[in-house]
This record gives C-alpha cells, structure tokens and sequence, in this order.
C-alpha cells in the first residue's frame, strides 16, 4: 500500500498534521517509535514515570553524545555513562503527553528579533520568513482544538489576538495566587493568567481537569491535557484515514531519485523485522534533535551530505530554552493575606506569569531581549521531595532526625517556586551531527549534540531571576534561592532545520518543506530559527496546523 | 564524570567480580551474600519509633530486591549495590550485622567520610525511600504508612501494575 503521507513521529506536530490531513480526507500513516498507552494506564506513579525510563528508550540501548567544553576543550560523553537522557516521552503522542502544558504565544518581535535588536556577536540570530500575522489564525486554531484555557489581560508584551479571549475559563486555581497577585502589585508587576493546556471544562470526548495534584511529567487520566494523543490523534482516528502504527522506528528515509522520497525503512521494535512504507509525501515530526539525525541518517550517493542538506545547514543551530528557576518556602507561623490550610489545598494550579520582562528597555540596565516567567509549585512528588531533604551539612540526615526534618518539610510548609524562559541564542556551537562511532541498537549513527550557550542567556536569566527572588521576598518566602544555568533543558528543544527563503542559507522553506526534495516536510520545532522567550509548545502547534493547510494545497495540487 | 569511574572510585574492591551481576539473572545469587548487611543499614537509616515508618515494618529489603532486580533498573548501579555492600563487610570484617546501633552509627558515618560510601549510603537511602513512599502497589508503603507519615498523597488514578506493565 502506498499511503497519502507518511508521518514519522506522533507528538504535538505529527498530531496537528495527521489531525489536518485526516480531516482533509487523505490517507495517512503515522509511524511513532513508542508503544500506545491506554489512558487508564496514566497512573500518578511516581516511581515508573518519573524515576524510571518507562517512556523513554533504555540509555543502553539508544542515547545520545554529548560534547561539553571542559577545561577548555570538547569532551564527548554518551548519555550512558551520564545518565542525561534526552529523550522525551517516546509514547504515542510524544512528550505533549507530559508536558505542564504552561503555554504562551510568541510575540511579534520575536519573529523578526535581528531587525528588532541587530547582530549579536557569535550568535546567528536571523528573522524569521514568516510574520506574527502569517502565524496568529494558527494560534487561534491551536488554542481552540488543543483546548487551551485562560483569561486574556491586556498588556503591553501580550502578543495581539484575533479572538476576544479564550474558549476555556482558567483552570481553578490556589489561593495562594492571592497573595502572588498582591506582592506583584507592591512591586509595581503586572501579573498574567497562565495560559494552560489543560481543559477547565469538558470538551467533545474529553473530560476536564479533576485537580490530580500530578500534571507535569506525568499523563493525564481524563484526557483534560491538551496531548496530541488527547486532542488530535483520537479525532484523526475517528475519521478512518489514520493508520497509527506504534512500536515502529524509521531508521531512514529512502530516495531512489533526487527529488523525492519514496519510502521510509522502518522497524518493529517488538519483533525486529524491518519494512518499507510507502508514501506521496513525507512529513518528520521526531522532535528537533532526532529529526536532524533522521535526514542526516537518511543521505545517500544523491545527498551525500544528509537528506535535503545541500545547504550544510542541517543539524546547525540547535537551540534550547534557556533560563533557570528559582525557589522559597511558605512557613505556616509567617503566611500572610491567606490561611495555611488554603495555601495546603492541593491540586490547584498557580496559574500566573509575569511578561513584565520581555523586553528591556531601562535607562540603566539597557536595552536588550528578556524573557518570562512562571510561577507554580515545587513539583509534588513525594520520593523525589523526600530525598531533597536528607541532608544536612554534608551529611546524611537518618533515624529520628530524618522523621523530624521530612515531616516538618511536608507540613508546615510548602515551596513556591518560579521558571525563567529566555532565548538561548543560536550560535556554532550548539547542533547536532552523527557521532562517528556510536550506534544504537538498530545499528544506526546516535546524534552527537554540541550544547554550547551564549553568554548573554545566563546574563537574561540572572537579571530576571534577581526580579522574581523580590517577588518571593515580598511574599514572605524564607530560604529562597535560584539558579541560572547554562545546562540545556533537553525536553525544551528546536532548530536544527531552520527555514528561510535562501536554500542556501536554510533546510526548510517558509512551509517547511524541504528546499531539496519538495516530498519531504518537517513539521516540528526543528524549523524555529530562533525560540522565542516562552515555552514552545504553543508555536509548534499553531506551525504544524500551517504547515498542514499547506500541504493539504499541495496535494491537491499533485493528485 | 563517567557514571562507571564515578560509581568506582574509591572503593576497596576496585572493579569487582560484581560485574557478572548487572545481569538480572546472576543478580539473585549476589544479592544474597550481602541481604543481611543492606537490611541492617536501611534499619539503622529508618529504625522503629519514629515519624517515619521504619524499614523493617515496611519490608524495606524485598522492595530493594525486586526493585534492583526489575530490568528497568540501571545494570551499573545494580552492581554498585551489591559492590557497596560487600565494601562495607569488608570495611567492618564481617561484624557490622552484630553490631549494636551505637557502633553501626559509628561504622557508617566513617564510610561515609569516603566518596565511595557516601554514594552508596545514599542509594541505599533512596533505594529505600522509594519504597516508602512510591505506590503501595511496590510492596513497601504498606497501608500508605509512607504517605501519611508525611500527610502527601500519590495522586489518582492509582497505579494498577508495577511499572506501568508488569503483573502485580
């Protein structure tokens, strides 16, 4: 059988394609390295989903290289022997699955942050081919069928919306907000309504929100998470068009000819025999960093240098999110404005931003790109809590001390915390490549990523997080605390295919398609030449329901 | 720092014939030799007439097994458990069990002064605050005595099977 399209990889973008074409009447396969989860199977378990790789690969058996400058020089180390996965949820509907689903548009500036703020020096900072305009229908789409709730406030860094405000009121929230919206104001801050993909209300087949004290990390049991899964994979299903096949790795994809791709080598990773499915038109959605690797697996005596790489641009500028996070306690005998108990109710979300920073404009801290901030709790779970707290000078806290200092840790306090977004700027040292020696065990090159930031992120986050440390002072937080790193958030990542209008200078198109070989298409984050300062989930969905609308015209072109 | 050379360094025994043990199915035999010491030390970590529950109630020692053993357990630290353990027998020539719980304090906190037996002090800790406090469906927060010592509370849906697929 030789399908419409082929999608290789089913989270956020794979979804939003698959959703699009599916809907348009084409016959499509999607391809998802992982195994399908039942719903019911999205325990709150501790233990599997956050200590354990039950959703992501075997670091023995696939991983990554990572090359770090130590001392100077470029140090290799598989993932292995670190132990830093950097995988994200290899489920059917990928890591959407356990995001904390905090989601924020892009700004308009952020499309065009070289014109907005010139050169920066060793970082290839480029505008994007595309406008804010060209994305916000997108936005709107992917608010409206991903369910994302909120309550939209007027403010000067607050991308513009087409629409009045969202379909989905707020999810309920802690009253601790009270207090966060108090000191914010003391401090002359406009605090935001977190805009969040988890419905407050039900919608269609799923169920809202039941306040499970578990979001991040973990899935959701009442389809209330805005998963690709959830949101886009079940409805595309329902049309009969999808064929989702689970437990099926691309190896690479195929050309028999320059211009096309005409199948893609797959595995079943449950019984290790390999086949071809065929396709008209190929769509790679396996996260930035494996999509990359997958082109650059796929080259052959017609693109030496990687599929669709005549540019020499594939795998370049890799970039993350960059930023820090910062927390303090919230002590019972010091808790002001609301009561202990209302502040110990769980399973309410924080809710709240702050964009306050997004640009800086000050007469003596300058002029330069900021970035954002959420506010939330200090993650709940219970064995990773505990053992946060089993120190003390160095040492080992055990016996009846330990039960002392755990159980006044869990109840007579509780941590506020906040994340920094800003943009981690792309530059030479930061991409991924194959490593030359390393395979998995299909017997395919793993991605060897360079991950080198720009100094000016660490300078952003720091300046930011300096601003949020007041926000908990002024809150009554005692201990606080942040931290600024140039560490990759290897669950936040994008470029690697950037798209511009030059094929000489970009892998992709202003569609995502490639330049090389108009069949193929990437759909994830892999085309973001730059980040943004906010989560990007957001703008993969909203890119991925554009790209889709284009390739449902070039269809209708070519059959 | 590499995971092996860090996991290693420092230790008595060097790269030790534990290595045949990162195999789930050599592990069984190992772990035998040295149950006893890995049980003392987590009773010493979590004794009796505490805020917590304590090890022994819980069955601290079958989660340990079963959990180092589960194929979703890193294979290098698996045998770092059994290499630790073994370090410490041999650290204390064979007497740490008969110890009383002055001496057994003494004993750890001198191995713990050493990188080596902080790390696996450590792993023993969490080893075994991850039965504690994880689901009760691992074996070792019994009647959810982990959860309410600490008045926290896994969230629901519960899990049905260990590690998501395996039968209980």
């Amino acid at each position: 059988m030789k399908y419409d399209v082929v999608i290789v990889g089913s989270g956020a973008s794979g979804g939003a394609v698959a959703y699009t074409l599916t809907q348009a009447g084409y016959k499509v396969a999607v391809l998802e390295k992982g195994r399908l989860l039942k719903r019911e199977e999205f325990s709150k378990d501790e233990l599997a989903y956050c200590r354990r790789d039950i959703v992501t690969p075997n670091l023995f058996d696939e991983y990554h290289t990572i090359e770090e400058k130590v001392d100077g020089k470029w140090e290799t180390t598989p993932t292995y022997d670190s132990g830093w996965s950097f995988w994200n949820g290899n489920v059917v509907g990928g890591s959407s699955n356990f995001m904390s689903g905090m989601l924020h548009r892009m700004h308009p500036d952020d499309f065009r942050l070289k014109s907005k703020y010139g050169e920066i020096k060793g970082a290839n900072v480029v505008d994007w081919p595309i406008g804010y305009d060209e994305m916000e229908p997108y936005y709107v789409k992917a608010e409206e069928l991903v369910g994302i709730s909120g309550k939209y406030k007027k403010h000067p860094f607050e991308p513009p919306r087409s629409t009045a405000d969202f379909t989905q009121p707020p999810t309920n929230e802690n009253a601790v907000v009270k207090l966060l919206d108090k000191s914010c104001k003391a401090l002359d801050i406009t605090p935001l309504v977190t805009p969040r993909a988890v419905l407050s209300r039900n919608k269609e087949h799923r169920n809202a929100c039941f306040y499970s004290n578990f979001c991040g990390s973990y899935g959701c049991e009442s389809g209330a998470k805005g998963s690709s899964r959830e949101a886009l994979l079940i409805p595309a299903l329902a049309t009969g068009n999808l064929t989702l096949m689970s437990n099926s790795y691309v190896k690479s994809l195929h050309t028999s000819k320059k211009e096309a791709v005409d199948y893609a080598v797959v595995v079943d990773t449950v019984t290790g025999k390999e086949r071809h499915i065929y396709a008209k038109l190929f769509v790679v959605a396996a996260q930035a960093h494996e999509s990359a690797r997958l082109l650059l697996n796929s080259g052959n005596r017609l693109h030496p240098d990687g599929l669709g790489n005549s540019s020499g641009e594939l795998g370049k500028n890799l970039i993350f999110s960059a930023g820090g996070s910062g927390q303090g306690e919230l002590h019972e005998e010091s808790l002001k404005e609301i009561s202990f108990k209302e502040l110990m109710q769980t399973g309410l979300f924080v809710n709240r931003s702050i964009l306050d920073w997004y640009f800086i404009d000050h007469w003596w801290d300058g002029t330069f790109k900021g970035g954002s901030v959420e506010f939330m709790f200090e993650h709940q779970n219970i064995i990773s809590r505990a053992r946060k707290n089993n120190e003390e000078s160095g040492k080992l806290v055990w016996g009846s001390a330990l039960g002392e200092k755990l159980t006044d840790r869990f109840k007579k306090q509780k941590s506020i915390r906040f994340e920094i977004f800003n943009d981690w700027l792309p530059n030479d040292n930061c991409f991924v490549a194959l490593d030359p020696i390393h395979k998995d065990k299909y017997g395919m090159p793993v991605g060897k990523l360079r991950v080198e930031a720009h100094p000016q992120d660490l300078k952003v986050g720091k300046y930011i997080a300096k601003k949020c440390e007041k926000v908990l002072e002024e809150m009554g937080a005692k201990n606080i605390y942040s931290g600024v790193s140039s560490s990759p958030p290897q669950n936040l990542v994008a470029g690697g295919c950037r798209f511009g209008d030059d094929p000489k200078h970009s892998v992709l198109n202003k569609y995502c398609q490639s330049h090389d070989v108009p069949n193929l298409f990437v759909a994830d984050a892999s085309f973001m030449p730059t980040g943004g300062s906010v989560p990007y989930t957001w703008t993969i969905y909203a890119n991925a329901f554009r790209v889709a609308d284009h390739i449902v015209a070039t269809l209708k072109k070519v059959l | 720092m590499k995971r092996r050379k860090f996991l290693v360094l420092g230790s008595l025994l060097g790269l030790s014939p534990y290595i045949e043990a990162k195999e789930t199915s050599s592990f069984e035999k190992s772990f035998k030799k040295v149950k006893e010491t890995i049980a003392a030390v987590q009773d010493h970590m979590f004794p009796k007439n505490t805020k917590l529950p304590s090890a022994t109630e819980m069955h601290a020692i079958a989660f340990l097994f079963e959990t180092v053993k589960h194929k979703s357990y890193d294979k290098d630290i698996r045998a770092f458990v059994l290499e630790g353990a073994e370090e410490l027998i041999t650290r204390e020539k064979g007497k740490f069990v008969l110890m009383d719980s002055a001496e057994k304090e003494k004993a750890l906190r001198a191995y713990e002064e050493t990188s080596y037996g902080r790390n696996w002090l450590s792993r023993i800790m969490t080893l075994t605050m991850e039965g504690l406090f994880s689901d009760p469906v691992y074996g070792a927060n019994i009647n959810e005595s982990g959860w309410k010592a600490l008045n926290a509370y896994g969230g629901k849906p519960r899990a049905k099977k260990r590690y998501v697929i395996d039968e209980v």
